[in-house]
């Protein structure tokens, strides 16, 4: 199965992406090989099954583009300002995973916070980019991880040492490039022994209407919770309608080490995401906190994954999903307890609301628990809006709109109380744009 | 006469639910200061009654008219209805998850007083409204209902009505599941909202309440008619003797 259609194969590394010494120049060339040599996925194999992969491949000439810029100066302004009034570590602005362009507060010093260009890191941080960069998502996790493994041309680099707890949030706000363009950012996080950060990772930006010239972002994200650390990652992707997304996050945990992570998914044509933790330490804990608000034509493919890898760690998931017009969304959510891993406890639940007949919504437990000293448990609903919860409402005199928009921020409020304020203040707002031609 | 419009009109309702007509033409005029009960067995269409008349949308009201201060309501959304004046205590309270009961209530209150309405005595008054009702001050960023006890549901529908303070109150089964304390607070609760200028409509199974309460008529509901009105007498004798009598004098008439 290696014939492969030469359209679609990834061209001879431009010089502009042989950033890097040849370990890494290396490793680059090993995933492009993978990523020529491996068949595209069949649809009806696992994790394929609800969205076509060709959306995910790149004509050659897209890939060397230069990326086009969104507008998206108005975010970037006020994040400055946060940034200067104390309330931001450090905001960075990565541009199509090509230009990066760090604002670190002036309260933090280096001493707590690393933060740097991966292709500077490679150097200055030789010894732990080594060690973790392509550790967690690289040439096998997948045809598309290999993609993005071959050909990202820029990364972002933070690194906590131990000991260090970092109290303001970083922002990360990652802008795609236009119709026609193509990224491939990649981000490597780092959190020392007892250390603690928290992360926000903004997507934003990319095509603004469906087309034959939808911009694509391919991303890959890795975190590494050492011991006893406790690390919170939120990904916002609010592209624009015409972007389409593939995500692949994954996460270690070490001994009694946590990891928050909260995916927020309302933007985008077609966006296809995978967040996983690996639990690789006694006391370990991960959880995982999501909503996605889909309307449109807009494609949501979800995939979590909870892998107890040693005994004694928890794990809880809880995903919800609100859909409205054509909007549709599959979540896959995989539990995996290996047969040493015991004394674990795992929770997942998905709920998904639909506004209106003309969204679809699907939801595949997966639960692979290989041995029997566990707690766990699942739970997945698919339901329209409760006819008597708005006829409540409207007995007191609220209106059907503000009815329906207070039983939806109801239905999402436990996912969003799980999100830092800065960031919770912005996120009614999505969750209102979607509702307002109700 | 001529300022004495009733709070409350209706004539000959019909309700259906689900195809079937659970109602069959009932009428009931309440004037300002009026306290009225509705009593009758389980199923006879008491809360399909109250459900229809405040605008729930699987309860059609197939026949018949309704006024609420001389102006017909049944051409009105249950959110017009509401704001016109028009409450109802639900006998099921319904539980709405992660919307905490201060925010409800102040987009509740917000809707009535109109969009631009100044909310800064809100936290007062529904302070003050917590304390009359012995709802203890938590219960503010509780959700709605979520996890509330039968009392404990009851008394917040009582809350929501003294907050309102509507023209017209449907009180469906306030009483029940609420323990004999506790309706001595939520009879409190109506008898200092009820006055001349507003009317209440209860729907209830017991005589306690109306101890407490003292309702000025009193109707008997049977599959969907009133099949007797009389006064707070009658609420005495049906404790006393049941429903079995009123069939026997249907059906020897
Ligand atoms: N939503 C519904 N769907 C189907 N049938 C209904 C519905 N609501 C009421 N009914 C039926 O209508 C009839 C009247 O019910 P209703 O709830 O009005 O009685 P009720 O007098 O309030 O009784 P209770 O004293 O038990 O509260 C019953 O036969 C009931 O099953
Ligand atoms: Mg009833």
């Amino acid at each position: 199965m290696t014939t492969q259609n030469q359209d679609i194969m990834i061209p001879e590394i431009t010089p502009e992406l042989k950033r890097g010494p040849q370990w890494l120049q290396d490793k680059r060339t090993a995933s492009k090989e993978s990523y020529n040599n491996s068949p595209i996925p069949r649809r009806g194999l696992h994790l394929w099954r609800y969205t076509d992969p060709a959306s995910f491949v790149v004509d050659k000439d897209q890939v060397v583009d230069t990326a086009f810029r969104a507008n998206l100066n108005y975010t970037i302004e006020a994040e400055l300002a946060h940034l200067k009034d104390g309330n931001l570590s450090a905001f960075v602005v990565d541009k199509s995973g090509r230009d990066i362009e760090i604002n670190s507060s002036d309260n933090v010093t280096s001493d707590v916070i690393i933060i740097s260009t991966l292709s500077d890191a490679v150097e200055s941080h030789f010894e732990i980019v080594n060690k973790h960069l392509y550790s967690l998502v690289n040439n096998e996790t997948g045809k598309f991880e290999a993609m993005n493994s071959a050909l990202w041309n820029d990364g972002i680099f933070i690194y906590i040492p131990d000991g260090k707890t970092v109290e303001q949030p970083i922002h990360l706000l990652r802008e795609s490039g236009l119709d026609k363009s193509a990224q491939f950012p990649r981000l490597l996080v780092v959190v020392g022994k007892n250390s603690e950060v928290t992360i926000i990772d903004e997507y934003a930006g990319g095509s603004e209407t469906q087309s034959d010239n939808m911009s694509l972002t391919n991303s890959a994200v890795e975190i590494f919770g050492d011991i006893d650390s406790r690390t919170r990652y939120i990904s916002l992707q609010r592209n624009s309608e015409g972007a389409k997304i593939y995500l692949a996050h994954r996460a270690n945990a070490e001994q009694n080490a946590s990891i928050l992570t909260v995916p927020l998914a309302f933007g985008g044509a077609i966006s296809k995401q995978n967040f996983g933790v690996t639990l690789n330490g006694e006391g370990a804990d991960s959880k995982m906190y999501g909503l996605l608000f889909g309307g449109g034509r807009q494609h949501y493919d979800n995939h979590t994954l909870h892998h107890h890898a040693v005994g004694k760690t928890t794990s809880d998931i809880n995903f919800k999903v609100v859909l409205k017009d054509k909007a549709n969304s599959a979540y896959t959510g995989l539990i995996r307890i290996e047969n040493s891993a015991k004394v674990c406890e795992a929770y997942q639940e998905n709920r998904n609301l639909l506004l209106n007949k003309g969204c679809k919504a699907e939801t595949i437990p997966e639960l692979e628990i290989l041995n029997e000293d566990v707690i766990c448990s699942h739970g997945a609903t698919i339901g329209p809006l409760d006819p008597e919860m708005v006829f409540f409402l409207k007995c007191r005199g609220i209106n059907e709109t503000d009815a329906t928009r207070m039983i939806v921020s109801g239905f999402v409020e436990a996912t969003l109380k799980q999100v830092p304020a800065d960031l919770k203040e912005k996120i009614p707002e999505f969750v209102a744009k979607r509702l307002e031609d109700i | 006469m001529s300022d004495k419009k009733p709070i409350l009109e209706f004539k000959d309702i019909h309700v259906e639910v689900e195809g079937k007509e659970v109602v069959k033409g009932v009428s009931m005029t309440i004037n300002p200061g009026e306290i009225h009960a509705i009593m009758g067995k389980n199923g006879s269409g008491k809360s399909s009654l109250s459900n229809a008349l405040m605008g729930h949308p699987s309860y059609t009201i197939t026949k018949g008219e309704a006024y609420l201060k001389g102006e017909s309501i049944l051409d009105m959304e249950a959110d017009e209805r509401s704001r016109a004046g028009l409450f109802l205590a639900f006998q099921y309270p319904l539980a709405i998850p992660g919307v905490t009961v201060a925010n409800f209530m102040r987009a509740a209150l917000k809707s009535h007083r109109g969009a631009d309405a100044d909310m800064s005595d809100f936290r007062k008054l529904f302070k003050a409204a917590m304390t009359d009702l012995s709802v203890d001050q938590s219960f503010a960023t509780r959700y709605i209902n979520d996890g509330f006890s039968g009392g404990e549901k009851k008394r917040i529908e009582v809350l929501q009505m003294s907050m309102l303070n509507p023209a017209m109150a449907l009180l469906d089964e306030t009483d029940s599941g609420v323990d004999i304390d506790a309706i001595k607070i939520v009879s409190e609760g109506i008898n200092r909202y009820q006055s001349e200028n507003n009317g209440v409509l209860m729907v209830t199974h017991y005589q306690r309440l109306l101890n407490y309460v003292k309702p000025d008529k009193v109707h008997v509901m049977m599959d969907g008619k009133f099949v007797l009105t009389g006064g707070p007498e009658l609420a005495l004798k049906l404790e006393e003797s049941g429903y079995e009598w009123l069939n026997e004098e249907k059906t020897g008439v």
